[in-house]
């Protein structure tokens, strides 16, 4: 996995001869091809390979550190890669490519891209200043530019549906943690995207408030959501799992059906990890 | 009043302590009573306040000096000199703080050296030096380049292609001098309380809003601009009242619309200094308790969602639910 060949450097004028992705005989999801992504010289992500295909849940495990979190933010780019390619549905993501040249995205077109894509974050970044109503709607309204009664009637639907009728003109600093992230969630699909992100969701809960959340995103799972979750609930990752890949130090040391990785881990790393959280 | 527990249990017998005393507090009372007396006892009896002077008429069929026409006049160019100066530096403030903020390093570059200029400089210098900018422009206008030249050759003498233009003497002089010496010399000074407000929201709120494809303008407008107002606007209330007080150097520009001008002038006219001081000390209390009111409200505003006023909203707002009102979202959201 490691002594995969550097793809070509992302380099924003000429680029050498890009391999052309070849045309997918079945519809991807996501699709990642040998990413890399450094921070300065600390080299995060030292190529990533996933396929994730529509409707498929993929969770992520790996100890702290190990790029998850980073590996989520280039999906969306939020964090430029360094090198490699990743497509969400087909498409490039953050770049265009023509003539053998990368062209970088316009901050308008990034923008665009990252509609279809929900995220959902460990700390749940719900706007503090914001009813819960406004902060579903927010996106939207002034995004989308979709008509406000439309959009209130969705949100109102969303929030039904994750539980929180009652919290609808509450401000979040008056919510739990899980309702708190159940809103996030709301808010995340009320773009109606193709691709769900969650990042540690139920992290930062108390341990009593995980299950309300996890509930809320099995639910999901259910209703064909594709979904990239990184996440140390190992029980929800083995029953809500379709695939599961382990990471550690920027790679994917191992992937396959949860059941398998983590009944019967391979590698040393996994087993290592897999005794601290179990 | 019945009596009669629920429980089983009888209910003790209420406490009836002792308070404890507060000897000090009593003695501190007392002698803030005396001086408080001493105080007003001075503002009644003495003569040299010369109340009727600054009430009722400080000259032979005129009001008193606080308000004859001309310290009214003076009233009102301070009010709309603080005003206008404010807006100028409150706007042009928080442009500076985002190309403060801003990757590119000649926007942030251009707003640290105008921020070190305006900072450097006093604001009495920059008064007077603003006040004498026209030294280097007479005209100052908008219109076809070279008209008169152009006129020339199609015969006309004296063409005159400007739009608009205004003798600079008019234009930078007196008020706009002052407001422009004031308000650009404010705006260094918001730049850093906007700045320091822009980086006080957590970066996952800019980092969420993003993700859910908002534009960068959206995000500053909408999500990190708004709490950052919670930082914001404490010391702005404090910059505005400063600048309510720092008006009175536009005397030097000159300007005579002006509320210390004003006084001054009669003060100088009628040989009377006390009473005229005491009335501008009035007129100044007065303008800045209205500002400090004004204040309040704005905080409170910006608190939404943060502290106990955002409680009692959200109690009226779940009655309002519960008896099938309409969820009305407060602010800018109709
Ligand atoms: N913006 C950043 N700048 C520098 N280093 C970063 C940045 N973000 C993450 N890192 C580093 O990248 C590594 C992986 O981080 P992360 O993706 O957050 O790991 P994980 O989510 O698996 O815990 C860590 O060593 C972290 O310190
Ligand atoms: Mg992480």
């Amino acid at each position: 996995m490691t002594d995969t060949p550097e793809p070509d450097e992302i380099v924003e004028e000429p680029v050498a001869e890009a391999p052309e992705p070849e045309p997918e005989p079945e519809p991807e999801m996501v699709r990642a091809d040998n990413v890399h992504k450094s921070f300065g010289s600390l080299e995060v992500l030292k190529g990533i390979d996933l396929v994730v295909k529509p409707g498929e849940v993929c969770c992520v495990l790996g100890p702290s550190g190990s790029g998850k979190s980073t590996f989520l933010r280039c999906i969306n780019h939020l964090e430029k890669i360094n090198a490699g390619r990743i497509f969400v549905d087909g498409d490039l993501v953050g770049y265009r490519e023509r003539g053998g040249k990368l062209h970088e995205l316009s901050e308008k077109d990034v923008a665009r891209q990252r509609r279809s894509i929900g995220m959902v974050f460990q700390r749940f970044n719900l706007f503090p200043h914001m009813t819960v109503l406004d902060n579903v709607m927010e996106a939207p309204c002034r995004v989308k530019r979709e008509s406000k009664s439309e959009v209130r009637e969705r949100a109102t639907a969303l929030l039904d549906r994750v539980g929180l009728s009652s919290k609808i003109g509450n401000y979040p600093g008056q919510l739990s943690g899980g309702q708190q992230q159940r809103v996030a969630i709301a808010r995340a699909l009320a773009m109606r995207p193709k691709l769900m992100l969650f990042d540690e969701p139920t992290s930062a809960l108390d341990p009593e408030l995980v299950g309300e959340v996890l509930d809320v995103m099995k639910g999901l799972a259910q209703d064909g959501m594709t979904m990239i979750v990184v996440t140390h609930e190992i029980g929800f990752a083995r029953e809500v799992g379709d695939n599961l890949i382990f990471m550690d130090g920027g790679v994917v040391v191992e992937q396959g059906a949860p059941r398998d990785v983590i009944g019967n881990p391979q590698h040393e790393r996994t087993k290592a990890f897999l005794s601290k959280v179990l | 009043m019945s009596e009669q527990s629920t429980t089983e249990r009888a209910r003790p017998e209420a406490i009836k302590a002792v308070p404890v005393r507060h000897p000090v507090r009593w003695v501190s009372i007392a002698v803030i009573a005396v001086l408080v007396a001493m105080f007003v006892h001075l503002l009644l009896t003495n003569d040299n306040f010369r109340w009727s002077y600054i009430f009722v008429s400080y000259e032979e069929g005129k009001r008193g000096v606080m308000f004859t026409g001309p310290v009214l006049e003076g009233l009102r160019g301070t009010i709309l000199l603080t005003i206008t100066s404010m807006a100028i530096g409150i706007g042009l403030g928080t442009v500076l703080a985002v190309m403060r903020l801003s990757p590119n390093r000649i926007l942030s570059s251009v707003a640290f050296v105008y921020t070190w200029f305006f900072r450097a400089v006093p604001r009495l210098i920059l008064a007077i030096l603003f006040g004498n900018l026209n030294i280097l422009w007479s005209r100052i206008g908008f219109g076809l380049p070279f008209d008169e030249q152009i006129g020339k050759l199609f015969g006309i003498d004296n063409f005159n292609g400007q739009f608009y233009s205004i003798r600079a003497v008019d234009l930078l002089a007196g008020f706009v001098a002052g407001m422009l010496a004031l308000g650009l010399s404010e705006a260094a000074y918001m730049a850093e309380i906007v700045r320091a407000g822009l980086q006080s929201v957590d970066s996952g709120q800019s980092e969420a809003a993003v993700a859910l494809g908002m534009s960068r303008f959206q995000v500053l407008r909408r999500i990190v601009l708004p709490q950052a107002m919670r930082v914001i606007v404490p010391p702005t209330g404090n910059e505005t009242i400063a600048m309510v007080k720092d008006t009175s150097l536009v005397a030097f520009v000159p300007v005579a619309g002006e509320l210390w001008f004003q006084l001054n002038n009669i003060s100088a006219r009628t040989f009377v200094v006390f009473p005229v001081l005491v009335a501008a000390v009035i007129w100044y209390l007065i303008i800045c308790t209205i500002l400090m009111i004004g204040q309040y409200y704005v905080e409170r505003h910006y608190g939404k969602g943060y502290g106990a006023s955002a409680r009692a909203k959200q109690r009226l707002r779940n009655i309002q639910v519960e008896q099938g009102g309409k969820i009305t979202t407060t602010g800018e959201t109709p």
